[in-house]
């Protein structure tokens, strides 16, 4: 039963063109990634040229090659970005559509006039949007590994490789929280569109108000792939910055640079710890909607707006 | 007859302005701006104090030595908004579009518009309407964050906001005003413009995404001193003379980045509210004409964008169906 909901909502996922145009987005912003880090490649070089020239001309030695400074998978780095941001709102929309359209369309009355376990409904919704998210995340690893070979003009060792598996996992994950997000929202609204955009204040809240009161990051500062938190000289920073491992956030963006060596290094466990409360959080999430599902009236058809 | 007409017009902007404060889900989103917002202008300001009352020790100090000629103070408290102003170019373009789209997307599921259309109403005197009245709502949200944000500088800084500032916060909340009507055009045509209010709200969001989030960053990461961490010129050893020599031979390099930022709207609006609130240290010390002089591109184009977007959104209100066909959400 859960493998026939999941079939069933993959292929309405399919169906839907805002999805399609959503991750059509979400690939080509992968792509602009890979672009944007072949072109800071070339830039480097062609900046360092022009270094060594000025320099030498004014007698001065040549400074050191700044790829010794650049770490392989840095190339990569807007990812990190693109993530949270165009990936986040995906995730949402997945999540959402895949509780709402039933409410709209009237399956879920014709699905519960069936025998069928709300639990079971519920899990396979879940193991749909898992599957959906895992083939986007693929697909964007794939798009890497073909920027990578363009710009280094060498596929990635092996090392390298499995830090991007490692990154894409981690990426996965994190999805999959705004994924649940976008179905526990579409659940407690009646209506569709206040079950998006509550989705979108969470997100909001996640990705740009919490960085902020637990490490000081302006919103805009979010922007930028390194996290750099303020110091905790300030007895505000003092008190909420305990509440930084909370900020899934921040942890996932900690962790994502450790993973790609573009963060200063830190010990193995500390990175795996990192990604304990998004994990506590997508756990959490998915309890939630298996219960909601649960109370939830799918006789009621949603009130639209 | 203009009579008539101006009270269409009001009766409309009436009726959008009441409509909204009564949606919950602006009331959840302005919350979340309001608080998001205290709590920036809060951060800022808690290290300001400190480092004010340190200024005045050194002026009393000075004072009582006999000095004369005391070092004005470097502190500048409108920059202390500039979270505040960050925080209107994220949340406050997403409230300003669902605006727009609760315009649209009302009159549908209630079945309205057809009895609005059956009315002597121009698709003129509907979009004056409703612009009217999402102007009162927009300005009573920037009223509200901006009576938080001085109210925290003032509380929690230390330092009120002088005459001579609130002119400058005034013109940037103005700005701040132009950059979210804009949003609320475009949320109100991509929702005129579908058969299903939902999806034009996700197409107005994707819009967002690009224009706030992904243009900005975009023109950030092309930056050839942000590619190393601690800049890439600090890197090799070269001063600000030496990134300026290297830079000439980047020109168009440097055309194409600057040509992605300024593609994006939201950048103008920054470039300018920052202008006038003093976060950037090199224009503090500008009269309001030379500061107007220095951003006078961002503001044309704030200008045309907020003039382009509500005739776009008059053309889309026009050919919208009077009777909503397939789903409405």
């Amino acid at each position: 039963m859960i493998a026939t909901v999941a079939r069933q909502q993959l292929l309405s996922l399919r169906r839907q063109r805002v999805f399609l145009a959503t991750l059509g987005m979400f690939v080509a912003m992968t792509a602009a990634a890979g672009i944007l880090g072949w072109s800071s490649h070339n830039t480097i070089v062609r900046v360092y040229d022009q270094a060594v020239r000025l320099l030498a001309a004014k007698g001065q030695p040549a400074p050191p090659n700044p790829f010794l400074l650049k770490p392989e998978l840095s190339l990569l780095s807007n990812m990190v970005i693109y993530v949270p941001m165009l990936g986040a709102l995906l995730a949402l929309l997945v999540g959402h559509l895949s509780l709402a359209d039933d409410e709209i369309t009237g399956l879920g009355r014709l699905i519960f006039s069936r025998r069928v376990s709300r639990a079971g409904y519920a899990t396979g919704k879940i193991v749909a949007a898992a599957v959906a998210l895992g083939v986007i995340v693929l697909v964007a690893m794939g798009l890497s590994i073909v920027s990578l070979l363009v710009a280094n003009g060498a596929l990635p060792g092996l090392a390298a490789l499995g830090r991007l598996g490692l990154f894409y996992a981690l990426s996965w994950l994190y999805l999959m929280v705004f994924a649940l997000i976008g179905m526990t929202a579409a659940l407690l609204s009646r209506r569709r569109s206040l079950g998006l955009l509550s989705a979108m204040g969470a997100w909001l809240v996640i990705t740009f108000a919490i960085p902020q009161f637990t490490s000081g990051v302006r919103p805009t500062a979010s922007l930028n792939p390194i996290v750099d938190p303020a110091g905790t000289s300030q007895r505000f920073f003092q008190i909420t910055a305990r509440a930084r491992p909370i900020s899934i956030a921040e942890q996932y963006k900690w962790a994502s640079g450790h993973i790609l060596v573009t963060a200063p290094a830190e010990p193995a466990w500390q990175t795996v710890l990192r990604a304990v409360p998004i994990l506590f959080a997508a756990a959490l999430l998915a309890l939630a909607v298996v219960a909601l599902v649960r109370r939830h009236d799918f006789s009621r058809s949603s009130n639209g707006e | 007859m203009a009579n008539r007409k101006r009270q269409r017009i009001l009766a409309i902007a009436r009726h959008e302005y009441r409509a909204a404060v009564r949606s919950r889900i602006l009331i959840v989103l302005l919350a979340i701006l309001i608080v998001a917002t205290a709590g920036s202008v809060i951060i800022a300001s808690a290290g300001y104090a400190s480092k004010l009352a340190d200024y005045q020790a050194y002026r009393a100090a000075a004072i009582a030595g006999g000095v004369t000629q005391i070092a004005p103070s470097p502190l500048a408290p409108l920059s202390l908004l500039r979270g505040a102003f960050e925080y209107i170019e994220i949340i406050g373009a997403v409230i300003a579009v669902t605006l727009g789209y609760l315009t649209v997307s009302r009159e549908r599921v209630n079945r309205t518009l057809p009895l609005l259309m059956s009315r002597p109403v121009t698709s003129g005197e509907l979009t004056a309407g409703s612009l009217l009245g999402a102007v009162a709502v927009i300005t009573t949200l920037i009223a509200a964050t901006t009576a938080v944000a001085v109210l925290s500088v003032g509380v929690v800084g230390h330092d009120w906001i002088g005459l001579r500032d609130t002119g400058q916060l005034l013109l940037a909340f103005l700005a701040a005003i132009m950059y979210m009507v804009t949003f609320y055009s475009l949320g109100a045509l991509t929702t005129a413009s579908s058969k299903i209010a939902t999806n034009g709200l996700m197409i107005a969001l994707g819009i967002w995404l690009v224009v706030v989030l992904i243009l900005p960053q975009i023109g950030d990461t092309l930056d050839a001193d942000n590619q190393l961490p601690g800049g890439l010129f600090a890197a090799l050893g070269l001063g600000h003379n030496g990134e300026v020599q290297i830079l000439t031979h980047f020109a168009t390099y440097e055309t194409i980045r600057t040509s992605i930022e300024a593609a994006s709207f939201e950048k103008h609006f920054e470039r300018f509210a920052f202008a006038m609130t003093d976060v950037k240290e090199r224009f503090r010390s500008l009269s309001l004409p030379d500061l107007l002089f220095q951003v006078r591109f961002s503001i044309a184009w704030l200008l045309i964008y907020t003039a382009a977007l509500p005739l776009a959104m008059k053309r889309s209100l026009r050919k919208q169906p009077s009777i909503p066909q397939g789903e409405t959400q």
